[in-house]
């Protein structure tokens, strides 16, 4: 696979503050990466260094082959960015702001109106194309921010939590808009997000804290590591299931006299639960999540 | 550049309240001597021909003058705007050259500012002929034109020097308001800069945008003053000129056209290079 962005030793800090110290990391062309982190963490000031917005203390970043620093201009022909807030004019239709952001990109006048046309069918904005940008719903305006960042066709499509604030469905239907561009046009995808829900469905996670690197991977490879299943049973008879768990050497705690068990591995629940059947009022099982491996990840500070 | 330039100037004239408050200083103005400063200068000059023709004339090459400042100020404040809601961001992370924005806004001021300077030419054309004066000749609509743009590029360069210190939208209503205020005061256009004490008429007279005042005047008035001094003697109509400001003096000696087309070209030089210097300043 093809490295699109990559990322060494990169620094940056304001005055005594170190914003970010020294990560490395790389993204693969045509995948969904996921870029994590508490407010704070550094993440912000990442995305605004490769996407030539801010100057970096020291380190190299290499975008679409380009050295950052240098072809600066190369970068931003083929990057596009959905920042966290709208960028927009609210007095100009959503079709006018397409065009004069659009015509920053030496487009030819055809070019542009057939790039236009393309942005706003894969973002489905033409229902309100003609409507001022400033009237436009939450996650209308989302989605039209996306087609503005898709106008010059970049390969790497930057997005800065492009589903905070928005509501559950609203939430939903910018995502599948992301995906869908994602698997169509096979354009890498860089996004930030508070949603784990959404990090869990990306190719690859990488997650931040304080300026650092602190964990990467797949989500899965992340959820095996750092997070663990829970397996909970409430008894018939609590004397004997504590017993049975005792031979069987599996610690556990007892919440409102259900009994909580920590899983490495959610098949370890069928040789217990085999074990005490007979005693067993009600069981679950839940499997870690993406939030448990943010939490564990961030919570506990460095590791990995 | 253009598309910054062509994208402010559809911000600046879809925002309706935009447009209107770059002209407010025009509106207190018209208001002011419509309710009473206007009486007591047709009053002032005597029982003469056309007197509130000349005067109305005078009023209107004051507001001309003004108009240029007030309309560029507000033409920034979309640069303003842009820069307290990041919108710079988008800009910056698109393969546009740096100077470009800067010149995007700039150019896209000036035609602003021409633009309302020529509306509001056209209306003071329309109310001095409704008075009973007499339309301009082509000679000095076009020379009325030229000053124009020579003022508004003056005024756009200092106006420019000034909101480049701004970040915030507050910083910049307020200023605009002061400015707005002011301005009237600093070109001599409240009152004749006759009536005022020496230490003001000084800074009328440094103040560049006044010596725009005075070239316009010098040009709307021709003919007025012909009408109504045809009789008078050169004294009588020397000290009106020196007491209305459409000609200015330093001890002896009396500022020609030349210096003050000189001073305006100086200023706007002298302001886009300050302003430049400021905002590189800012980014290093």
């Amino acid at each position: 696979m093809n490295k699109i962005i990559q990322v060494s030793e990169l620094t940056k800090s304001y005055g005594n503050v170190h914003a970010v110290k020294g990560i490395n990391f790389y993204v693969e062309q045509g995948t969904l990466f996921a870029f994590l982190g508490e407010n704070g963490a550094g993440k912000s000031t990442t995305i605004d260094i490769i996407s030539t917005l801010l100057k970096p203390n020291s380190g190299n970043v290499l975008i679409d082959g380009f050295t950052l620093g240098k072809e600066d201009n190369q970068i931003r022909s083929s990057i596009g960015i959905v920042f966290q807030d709208s960028l927009l004019d609210p007095l100009l239709t959503v079709k006018e702001n397409l065009e004069i952001r659009g015509s920053f990109y030496q487009l030819k006048r055809a070019a542009l109106q057939i790039a236009i046309k393309q942005a706003a069918e894969i973002a489905d904005i033409n229902e309100f194309i003609n409507r001022p940008y400033g009237k436009l719903s939450g996650g209308q305006r989302r989605r039209v921010d996306i087609a503005r960042a898709l106008i010059h066709t970049p390969k790497i499509l930057f997005l800065d939590e492009p589903t905070t604030g928005l509501d559950p469905q609203t939430r939903k239907n910018v995502w599948d808009t992301i995906k869908k561009l994602q698997k169509e046009t096979g354009m890498t995808v860089f996004l930030t997000t508070h949603y784990m829900e959404e990090a869990a469905q990306a190719d690859y996670i990488t997650i931040m804290g304080h300026g650092e690197i602190v964990a990467k991977g797949t989500p899965l490879e992340l959820k095996e590591r750092f997070a663990t299943d829970l397996l909970k049973i409430k008894p018939i008879d609590e004397a004997e299931l504590s017993e049975t768990l005792n031979r069987l050497h599996v610690p556990f705690t007892i919440t409102n006299h259900v009994f909580q068990i920590q899983l490495q591995r959610t098949i370890d629940s069928i040789e217990i639960i085999e074990n005490c059947k007979s005693n067993i009022a009600n069981l679950e099982v839940i499997n870690g999540t993406m939030d448990d491996v943010f939490i564990h990840v961030t919570g506990k500070g460095v590791e990995s | 550049m253009l598309p910054i330039a062509k994208r402010n100037l559809l911000i600046f004239f879809r925002d309706k309240s935009a447009v209107f408050f770059s002209l407010l200083a025009v509106f207190i103005i018209i208001g002011l001597y419509a309710l009473f400063l206007g009486d007591n200068l047709v009053r002032s000059v005597g029982n003469i021909d056309g007197g509130k023709t000349l005067i109305i004339s005078w009023v209107m090459a004051g507001i001309l003058a003004v108009t240029s400042v007030t309309t560029t100020m507000g033409a920034f404040g979309i640069m303003v705007e842009d820069r307290s809601k990041m919108l710079f961001k988008d800009f910056s992370a698109s393969p546009m050259k740096r100077s470009g924005l800067a010149g995007g806004y700039i150019v896209s001021s000036v035609i602003i500012g021409i633009i309302m300077s020529l509306v509001t030419f056209i209306l003071a054309e329309i109310y001095i002929v409704s008075v009973g004066g007499q339309i301009l000749s082509i000679t000095n609509m076009l020379k009325i034109f030229a000053l124009l743009i020579l003022s508004v590029l003056a005024s756009s360069s200092m106006v420019f020097f000034i909101v480049s210190f701004f970040k915030s939208q507050n910083a910049f209503s307020t200023a605009s308001t002061i400015v707005g205020t002011l301005i009237g005061f600093l070109t001599g256009i409240y009152l004749p800069i006759g009536l005022l004490p020496e230490a003001v008429q000084f800074f009328i007279k440094i103040f560049p945008i006044s010596h725009a005042g005075a070239l316009i005047r010098q040009v709307l008035l021709q003919q007025p003053m012909e009408t109504s001094f045809a009789n008078a003697p050169a004294e009588v109509v020397e000290t009106f000129m020196l007491d209305m400001g459409v000609v200015y003096q330093f001890g002896d000696y009396t500022i020609g056209v030349g210096t003050s087309v000189s001073i305006l070209i100086v200023t706007t030089i002298l302001f886009y290079g300050l302003s430049v210097l400021n905002i590189s300043r800012k980014s290093a």
